[in-house]
């Protein structure tokens, strides 16, 4: 199973909407860090809204793939985490999704775009579009 | 009849024709392997230097039963420099020593055919010229391997001293740029010039540029754990650029927690980065205008 991974502008997109294994959720993670390294990505949103269960490797592998996104340079927000995940999550331990919450993809857009735009590197983007 | 006497005899008599013979078969070996590294008319000159000495050394033990070349002969002096000279063009070892032990094929050839029906002569200067010429062989073996080393020490010396560049890239930013394979020494070193450089200028960012690095693995990124760790405690910020995804897969697997440090892409990001943090961004000039 292949999670389509979307591009906006310099943000990646990426929304698991289906129960992975765990192949497959690592193959989404190396192919995830390979799109970030190519376009050199300024933020990456992961939406988990549709996973009703999100077992222990699960949330590792997210909370794997956000740190090492934010070591290549990218802003990272997990949005849609559902109530009982939450719960969950909570009982096994907090730290098992330590990247930034949003309640919703549109929120977690919206935290993106204004963490890029307090960025250095924004105003270097600005000289890019004049040339 | 002594056994030095008719190898002089030989010298002195067919010196010209044994260079020759003996060049022709070097050349021919090297020519191959070596083809841009040879200077024909250089080797002619010193190879009738080195029969002219051999000769004369034999004439000064003629006495004796067999010839030593003693350190301060000019014999071994022409043998070194020959060694070292080689060794600096980059021939190996064994097509060095070939040098010696094509004269010896020589040599015994041609003592085999002029010698006469004394058999025990014969043996006896061949025996003698054996002895010499391995002297010589291993005289060549024993310098071009001290000018190997003294090659290599001076390599690793100037490896050293250049690895480990601060660079100040504006006031209070200073750059590191971590290029190959980094040690346990490396580490140490660029640590330490960097600690200084951070405490010199008071720098309050510190750019930690790895693109340079090419593999992650676990001694290299705790060694680049320290480092950050101790600019974090004089108090400069640490962003590190130009890591792949390979080695953000390591350094996430190894459990390293890099939450006080910003990553950036690239260098370019990361001194734009570290700029505003300064208070300080590029502007397009000709917008101003």
């Amino acid at each position: 199973m292949k999670i389509p991974i979307l591009k906006l502008g310099r943000i990646l997109l990426a929304s698991i909407q289906v129960d992975l294994s765990d192949e497959d959720a690592l193959q989404f993670q190396g192919e995830l860090l390979q799109e970030i390294a190519k376009i050199e990505a300024l933020g990456v949103a992961i939406d988990i809204t549709s996973m009703d269960v999100v077992d222990s490797f699960m949330a590792r592998v997210i909370n794997d793939t956000a740190s090492m996104a934010r070591l290549l340079g990218a802003e990272v927000i997990v949005s849609g985490v559902q109530p009982y995940v939450a719960m969950t999550l909570v009982e096994m331990g907090r730290e098992l999704i330590g990247a930034d919450c949003a309640f919703n993809l549109e929120q977690a857009l919206n935290m993106l775009k204004s963490r890029i735009a307090s960025r250095g590197d924004m105003q270097l983007e600005q000289d890019n579009t004049h040339e | 009849m002594k056994p030095l006497e008719p190898i002089n005899k030989l010298l002195k008599e067919q010196r010209d024709i044994l260079c020759q013979e003996w060049l022709k078969e070097v050349m021919l070996q090297w020519r191959q392997l070596y083809p841009n590294l040879l200077s024909e008319h250089e080797l002619r000159d010193q190879s009738f230097k080195l029969l002219d000495e051999l000769a004369r050394s034999l004439v000064a033990h003629s006495d004796n039963e067999s010839a030593e070349i003693k350190v301060s002969d000019e014999l071994s002096n022409i043998i070194r420099n020959m060694s070292v000279h080689r060794a600096k063009l980059g021939f190996k070892v064994a097509d060095t020593a070939l040098y010696i032990l094509t004269l010896k094929n020589v040599l015994t050839k041609s003592l085999m055919q002029g010698a006469g029906r004394n058999t025990s002569e014969l043996t006896a200067s061949l025996i003698a010229i054996d002895d010499m010429l391995d002297q010589l062989s291993i005289m060549i073996f024993d310098s071009f391997i001290s000018a190997r080393e003294e090659i290599i020490t001076q390599q690793s010396l100037s490896i050293q001293e250049l690895s480990t560049p601060v660079i100040r890239l504006w006031d209070q930013i200073l750059l590191l740029p971590l290029v190959g394979v980094i040690d346990t020494m490396r580490a140490r070193q660029f640590t330490e010039n960097l600690l200084v450089a951070i405490s010199r200028y008071e720098a309050t960012v510190t750019v930690v540029d790895v693109t340079g690095v090419p593999v992650f693995d676990t001694s290299v990124a705790r060694h680049i754990m320290k480092t950050v760790d101790a600019a974090q405690l004089l108090g400069s910020r640490v962003i590190m650029t130009g890591i792949s995804p390979e080695g953000a897969l390591t350094l996430t697997k190894l459990g390293l927690n890099f939450s006080a440090t910003i990553c950036r892409s690239t260098l370019k990001a990361g001194v734009a980065e570290a700029l505003q943090m300064i208070g300080k961004c590029i502007i397009n000039t000709k917008e101003l205008k």
